[in-house]
């Protein structure tokens, strides 16, 4: 490693400008600069890469996942005072509030013959590669706290990410993009900002870098108005030349390291735009993800926003062809799926805007064999109350509240054994009544199957070595292939 | 072991918040230790709690430690009982005889079953190690305190034999003896220019004035560098730079975080005061006492109050249907935690849960530590800017003067009605019965859906929510009253002249509850019955009885008669006669459609029943004063309630001065968020669970250091302050010039900055380190005198040149045999930009500024409000960029500025793609290199000259030869890509001598 950036710096001092069109067709120079902070797996790894969709605020379970017949006849009941004891809402009356059914209508998918909802067709026709989880359960009924847990395995913000723990934990595969993209719908808003993709206290290369899917992916990209291509190519010749003329007074790594720094960012600029560039992509595979797809109305609006449907699907394409460029994490995020009121409206809108993209990029992985190293994951912070939300105030009962207890998330590829449905819950889907899995032990999954002992891989800080699962988690065997 | 042990270091790379140095550190000493081990004349005596404890404690302490809930076997090492103790049937450690002590026949055992630690554990000591180990119990086994909780020991400066340059302070005696030690030489002087940018950086965070740099280069009096040196310490700027260190300790940031992210509009005011206190170089123990208990002091001032801001910087979770006692506890929890970072250097946060691992706090310490922030409460306190009163009162003053003058036609028209109209309205009004009594509060809080705010009332004992409007409020009023059968209460909903009654958008309010509560003395507490509650009006739906009806979801409300004052009154189902010292509290829930505007409360011991008048009490006591007995005053309160209530020439008059009235200046919104004392019992959380309390504790310190003193029959923050800055406390005073140390060289004496604890690294200059921590109590505390100390030694003033003869011995420079180079903190490469831009706008404090940003950054969250700040503002120092802690702004996240949601002790330096982006590219930091670039063009002198002189504004030093020649390769071939457009041919070079590492570079 010495040796190589001993021989960057010579050539770029020596070169000078001529070098750095060599360096950029020279693959593999910098690699070894993005090895993983861990410097190798704990044992063989299943996935190699991940697209997390994350669909914020907790898609109601029993009206996508987990099929309760029993709802619509116990509708307007209230539930047993056993159940509700030691249970806290953020909104419904507890002692008024009433059984709510459903509308929704459940038929078996696949060979797996997996019951799925008639919100969610496209993600049928995947069922045979999916491995739903129906035993999900938390400790955090409020969208923060849940949000953190899910993705940062602690309640408490300040904790490094998934995304970040993964990339900390790999490295980088892709030489001039970043280790961790996030993509957004912005939606309703992402409530923890960034906490949900940051690295907390992990170094902040680890942290997850905000895509646009639309003209230039990340801030700053684009050469300001006035800089032409050829002065921008001359300006980090430049930069390295300069670099390389102080280096040789100074003597400092830290030279070399910028100088390759520039260089990257300079093949990050070519990179950009060619992600960008959707013209190589057939019209089937487009047509697939429902790029182009018509929008259909939300009668009274989304309070989600209108407009959407293009970029989630977009959003979808985009994250296969950054694993396809080597980033190792995509986080997907929509954020509109706190249906405290209009459920029956908002959440088959949103359906519509996921269901085909999402089966879509997993059945474009698979065609293209990346399904195989590549984990999908979809899941939220947590289920809804099988309870109708009459928050006070509130003239009709129209959606569901929280629900910590029991809630639904799916996994495909990367080592995950389709076909399977993981869990039960009870006859409303309000406690889980067969194999719990809580979010520690989803996070230990995980980890497994990049090849990491989840009670391994840790970071000291404050004195104090930290993991993605703190002193819990066990890997649910079940879901590995 | 003459090298580091570069697999270990290899696999933990930085951090954000930087602790990699804990395990560089920890190779570091063993490598350092090896330095002298090698040398076997020198070779020391096996130290305890040097050599043994950290080995201890890194391999043995978590089944075999503190920690009652982990521990193995009923063994533990931690204390001295237990090493020496017999165990089933071995003594753990026999002095003087190694292969009678079970703890070495287990470390060198090859019996897999037996060896320790077990290999699940996955550790596995050194042999060098083991042979500590062995040595240790050969040597008789002399126990010890783990270093730090040892009082520091001041010792003589060693001296040097033979210094290769020369000594300039004790700090030079402890660092070159010691590479003498090594055989290592120090590196010579940095020249001139390199120290005056090193010392401008690090003491302003600005790059030097040129001029100014020349004057240095030309003064040849022998204490020029030290002129320098307190030129650059009596700067203004000199608070922004050591402030923003810490305000990284503070975690201080302009939003609140989790789902609302709530803006902190006056956060800046913390900021401020810890500019403001760094500059005039208030001592670090005042410092201290003040930012964790200044409320505490005698007759605080609004300032020490400000102060406790400190803790007002954690988050806050006020996200609908919270679980708020679990938001305030983890505050409390958080505050204890980052008061053990900064002050004590140790994580007492990992007591949490259970008993610290390693350490020596205890499960129930850390509640002790809990229980002074758990006795806490969150303020805001109205804190006016002095430019902010002034501009009020310039405006105060310009209405009042227009309101005398509307005033006097009125006047005048009073006088002509005051023995006419006048006595013939009076004997028309019917006067109230009841007699009131007006409620003195002497606490006044109002709790909303996100925070507690103090209220203070006005002189009229009436009370106004203040700033903000919130949506749902409840008003806590606590007051005495000395009256004998009190038989009901008045809430008095008062309109202001020319304004509303009500803070909904209509102007109404929906008062939805009324209570009152009587504490005796006795600690009883009684809910005062309430039988009745009639109001002077109502609405249909909003009748006055709905706020005793026990539903918040009703209220009553005055519906369209919004711009007159109204009365409810409240008659007690039986009279009540309260003991003298009993408390009232009065408890006015408002539903979300609005709270009052002003209010004021009364109580009566007239004859039931109670009638909802209007008419105020001042005037109903001037008509009950005969003619010939009232004073002026009430002549004219009468007349002119008589004119705007009853008499049309009157109202007419009237009107304007109304409608004047509605334009009445708002006092300054400004309020400081501070902390005050609530009274709390406080109970150990099992597993850190707060609804699982354990056994009740008492306010108290740590039993391994020294007692702490209590003033009063409890311990409260100002005890705890001064216990930390108590010169026996042996922590602060090393954690603290060590952070000092750390930003002046590169790495701290104590590498792990963020943990003196067991799991730390040792002071790779322990008696160094000491003298220190000892000088600076001698110093007054004085920050700006230990930097001084520090910064004109002449380890400090070496050349940070890479020294190719040690990059294997100490490639982290722990010896400091010469400086360390390192890229400037996020904030400090704006700032240098700017500078050296041209743009800068020097301007020290106030508001946090919004630059520009495109909209897709700001707005992802479910706060996204980005007022982007506009001209001169915009181009203020990195520290004053407002902190959205759900959305960072992308340049300070790039460069590693501190993650805000915990204390942040050292940053990471990292070095990335995106770091090269935003210099290049990002619109603020091109305008900077096209505004110097720009000047340069404009400038007279051929190319050479110029692109000379913007080398050196760039790096405050001539370039080389080949520089120069590169520079003009640069620049005739930007000319010609640029079509010949010479002016953006030099903005070209600009951009690349900003994009150089060296500009942003402190060497």
């Amino acid at each position: 490693m010495y040796s190589r950036r001993k021989f960057l710096t010579q050539t770029c001092g020596g070169v000078g400008g001529l070098a750095l069109t060599q360096l950029l067709n020279t693959d593999g120079l910098l690699a070894a600069a993005s090895a993983g902070g861990m410097g190798g797996t704990h044992h063989k790894a299943k996935a190699k890469n991940i697209i997390y969709i994350y669909l914020e605020g907790g898609p109601s379970q029993m009206d996508l996942y987990d099929p309760k017949p029993m709802l619509n006849r116990l509708d307007g009941q209230a539930l047993p005072e056993s159940m509700l004891k030691n249970m806290r809402f953020a909104f419904l009356s507890k002692e008024s509030a009433r059984i709510m059914g459903t509308p929704r209508t459940f038929k078996p998918h696949g060979q797996c013959g997996m019951e799925l909802s008639d919100l969610i067709p496209h993600i049928g026709s995947i069922a045979d590669d999916i491995c739903l989880v129906r035993s999900m359960h938390t400790d955090q009924f409020n969208h923060v706290p849940g949000q953190l847990l899910m993705n940062t395995g602690s309640a408490i913000s300040g904790r490094p990410s998934i995304g970040s723990w993964l990339s900390y934990g790999l490295g980088s595969a892709s030489k001039n993009l970043p280790e961790f993209v996030v993509l957004i719908t912005v939606g309703r808003g992402v409530p923890g900002g960034s906490a949900s993709w940051s690295s907390g206290f992990l170094p902040s290369k680890y942290s997850g870098v905000m895509f646009r899917n639309d003209g230039a992916p990340v801030l700053n990209l684009e050469n300001p108005a006035r800089i032409n291509a050829a002065m921008q190519k001359r300006t980090i010749e430049g930069v390295a030349q300069m670099n390389a003329l102080r280096n040789a007074e100074v003597r400092d790594p830290e030279i070399e390291s910028r100088i390759a720094a520039y260089e990257l960012a300079f093949r990050m600029q070519t990179a950009g735009p060619e992600l960008m560039d959707l013209s190589g992509e057939s019209k089937e595979t487009l047509d697939m993800y429902g790029v182009n797809r018509q929008e259909p109305k939300i009668e009274g609006g989304s309070l989600g926003g209108v407009g959407l449907f293009g970029t989630f699907a977009r959003n979808c394409l985009m994250s296969r062809r950054l694993i396809e460029r080597g980033v190792r994490v995509v986080q997907v995020i929509h954020a509109s799926w706190d249906h405290h009121s209009r459920i029956n409206t908002e959440l088959p809108h949103n359906c519509a805007l996921v269901d085909q993209p999402i089966a879509a990029l997993v059945k474009d992985l698979k065609q293209r064999g990346l399904l195989e190293d590549t984990l999908v994951v979809c899941g939220s912070e947590f289920g809804r109350t099988a309870l109708g939300e009459n928050r006070p105030g509130n003239r009709s009962v129209t959606g569901r509240d929280h629900h910590p207890n029991a809630f639904s998330i799916w996994l495909a590829g990367g080592g995950i054994k389709g076909g399977q449905v993981i869990g039960e819950t009870d006859d409303i889907a309000w406690n889980v009544t067969k194999d719990p899995v809580h979010v520690h032990d989803l996070h230990a999954t995980l980890l497994h199957l990049f090849g990491f002992d989840h009670t391994r891989l840790t970071y000291r800080f404050q004195g104090r070595d930290f993991r993605l699962t703190d002193v819990h988690g066990h890997v649910v065997k079940k879901m590995l292939a | 072991m003459r090298t580091l042990d570069l697999n270990l270091l290899s696999f933990r790379p930085g951090s954000k918040c930087r602790t990699w140095l804990a395990l560089a550190g920890f190779a570091a000493l063993w490598q350092s230790g090896g330095l002298t081990e090698g040398r076997a004349a020198e070779r020391a005596k096996v130290n305890f709690g040097r050599d043994i404890l950290p080995i201890l404690s890194q391999n043995c302490f978590r089944c075999h430690g503190p920690d009652e809930g982990s521990r193995e076997a009923k063994l533990r090492l931690d204390r001295q009982e237990g090493l020496f103790r017999e165990h089933e049937g071995f003594t753990v450690v026999v002095p003087g005889k190694p292969a009678e002590s079970e703890l070495i026949v287990r470390i060198t055992t090859t019996d897999e079953d037996e060896v320790m630690p077990p290999l699940s554990t996955h550790k596995k000591l050194t042999p060098a190690q083991v042979d500590l180990f062995k040595r240790w119990v050969a040597e008789g086994a002399t126990w010890g305190k783990h270093w730090a909780y040892e009082t520091p020991v001041r010792v003589e400066p060693p001296a040097v034999k033979a210094p290769a340059i020369a000594v300039q302070n004790p700090i030079d005696n402890f660092i070159f003896s010691r590479l003498e030690t090594e055989g290592i030489k120090p590196s010579g002087e940095a020249d001139r220019r390199t120290l005056y940018r090193r010392l401008s950086l690090d003491l302003l965070g600005l790059p030097p004035d040129p001029k100014a740099v020349q004057t240095f280069i030309d003064d040849k009096r022998p204490d020029a560098y030290e002129r320098v040196v307190d030129t650059l310490l009596a700067s203004p700027h000199f608070g922004e730079r050591w402030g923003r260190y810490w305000l990284d300790l503070a975690r201080y940031a302009d939003s609140g975080g989790y789902l609302n992210d709530t803006l902190r509009p006056y956060a800046y005011l913390y900021r401020d005061w810890v500019i403001d206190a760094i500059n005039r170089d208030l001592p670090f123990d005042q410092f201290t006492i003040e930012q964790l208990a200044g409320d505490l002091l005698p007759d605080a001032k609004i300032e020490q109050k400000i102060a406790t801001g400190f803790h007002r910087n954690t988050l806050k979770n006020d996200e609908a249907g919270a679980d708020l006692e679990l938001d305030r506890s983890k505050t409390a929890v958080d505050r204890a935690a980052t008061t053990g970072s900064v002050w004590l250097g140790l994580s007492v946060g990992c007591a949490e849960c259970h008993t610290h691992k390693y350490d020596q706090i205890t499960h129930k310490e850390f509640y002790q530590l809990y229980a002074f922030f758990n006795s806490t409460a969150e303020r805001d306190l109205p804190a006016p800017r002095p430019e902010e009163l002034e501009n009020y009162n310039a405006k105060l003053n310009s209405w009042e003067g227009k309101r005398a003058k509307l005033d006097s036609p009125l006047e005048a028209y009073l006088q002509t009605v005051l023995d006419t109209k006048l006595p013939a309205w009076e004997s028309t009004v019917i006067r109230p019965t009841a007699r009131w009594t007006m409620i003195k509060p002497t606490d006044v809080t109002i709790a909303t859906e996100d925070e507690e705010r103090a209220l203070v009332p006005d002189d009229d004992l009436s009370i106004t929510p203040g700033i903000r409007a919130p949506l749902k409020s409840r008003f806590i009023v606590k007051s005495t009253l000395n009256l004998a059968n009190v038989t009901g209460f008045r809430v008095e909903a008062l309109a202001e002249p020319g304004k509303t009654v009500g803070r909904s958008k209509s102007g109404d309010f929906a008062l939805a509850e009324f209570s009152v509560t009587a504490k005796l003395p006795s600690g009883e507490q009684n809910k005062l019955e309430l039988a009745t509650a009639r109001a002077d009006f109502e609405t249909k739906t909003g009748v006055a009885a709905k706020t005793i009806d026990g539903d918040n979801g009703t209220a009553w409300s005055v519906g369209p008669q919004t711009k007159e004052s109204h009365v409810i009154v409240f008659e007690l189902k039986t009279p009540q006669t309260f003991p003298e010292g009993t408390q009232l509290v009065f408890e006015l829930e408002h539903r979300i459609v609005g709270i009052m505007g002003r209010f004021r409360l009364a109580a009566t011991t007239s004859a039931l029943p109670l009638e909802p008048n209007t008419i105020p009490d001042t005037l109903v006591a001037a008509l009950e004063t005969p003619h010939e007995k009232r004073s002026a005053a009430q002549v004219n309160e009468l007349a002119r309630y008589f004119a705007r209530t009853a008499d049309e020439p009157g109202q007419k008059l009237y009107a304007p001065i109304l409608e004047h009235a509605g334009q009445a200046p708002d006092f300054p919104k400004t309020s400081a968020p501070v902390l005050i004392t609530a009274d709390r019992k406080t109970h150990i959380h099992l597993r850190g669970d707060y609804q699982r309390p354990g056994a009740e504790v008492e306010p108290d310190t740590l039993e391994v250091l020294p007692p702490l003193k209590v003033r009063g029959k409890r311990a409260d923050r100002l005890d705890l302050a001064r216990w930390l800055v108590d010169p026996v406390n042996p922590m602060t005073a090393r954690v603290t010039v060590n952070h000092i140390w750390k930003n002046l060289f590169g790495r701290g004496i104590v590498a792990t900055v963020d943990n003196f604890g067991a799991q730390g690294d040792r002071p790779s200059h322990p008696e160094l380190l000491d003298y220190l921590a000892t000088e600076f109590v001698r110093l007054g505390w004085s920050r700006k005198q230990m930097i001084r100390f520090m910064v004109t030694s002449a380890t400090y003033r070496q050349t940070s040149t890479a020294r190719p003869d040690l990059t294997d011995r100490d490639p982290l420079n722990v010896l400091l045999a010469r400086q360390s180079r390192h890229r400037l903190e996020a904030e400090v490469v704006r700032d240098v930009f700017l500078a050296s831009g041209g743009l800068l706008n020097a301007k020290i404090g106030g508001p946090s500024i919004f630059p520009p940003l495109p909209a897709y950054i700001t707005a992802f969250g479910r706060n996204r409000s980005w007022p982007a700040t506009e001209g001169e503002e915009q181009y203020r120092r990195g520290l004053y960029i407002h902190l959205r802690r759900n959305v960072p702004y992308p340049m300070l996240l790039t460069f590693d500025a501190s993650d805000t949601s915990v204390t942040c002790l050292q940053r990471e330096r990292s070095n990335s793609p995106l770091q090269a982006l935003t210099l290049l590219n990002d619109p603020v930091f091109f305008e900077c290199s096209e505004k110097l670039g720009e000047k340069l063009a404009a400038e007279p002198g051929d190319i050479d000259q110029r692109l000379h002189r913007g080398f050196e504004t760039c790096m405050s030093r001539p370039p080389t030869t080949a520089e120069r020649k590169a520079m003009r390769s640069i620049y005739d071939d930007q000319l010609k890509l640029s079509g010949g457009d010479g002016a953006l041919a030099m903005v070209a070079v600009a951009r690349v001598l900003m994009n150089l590492d060296e500009f942003i570079t402190r060497e």
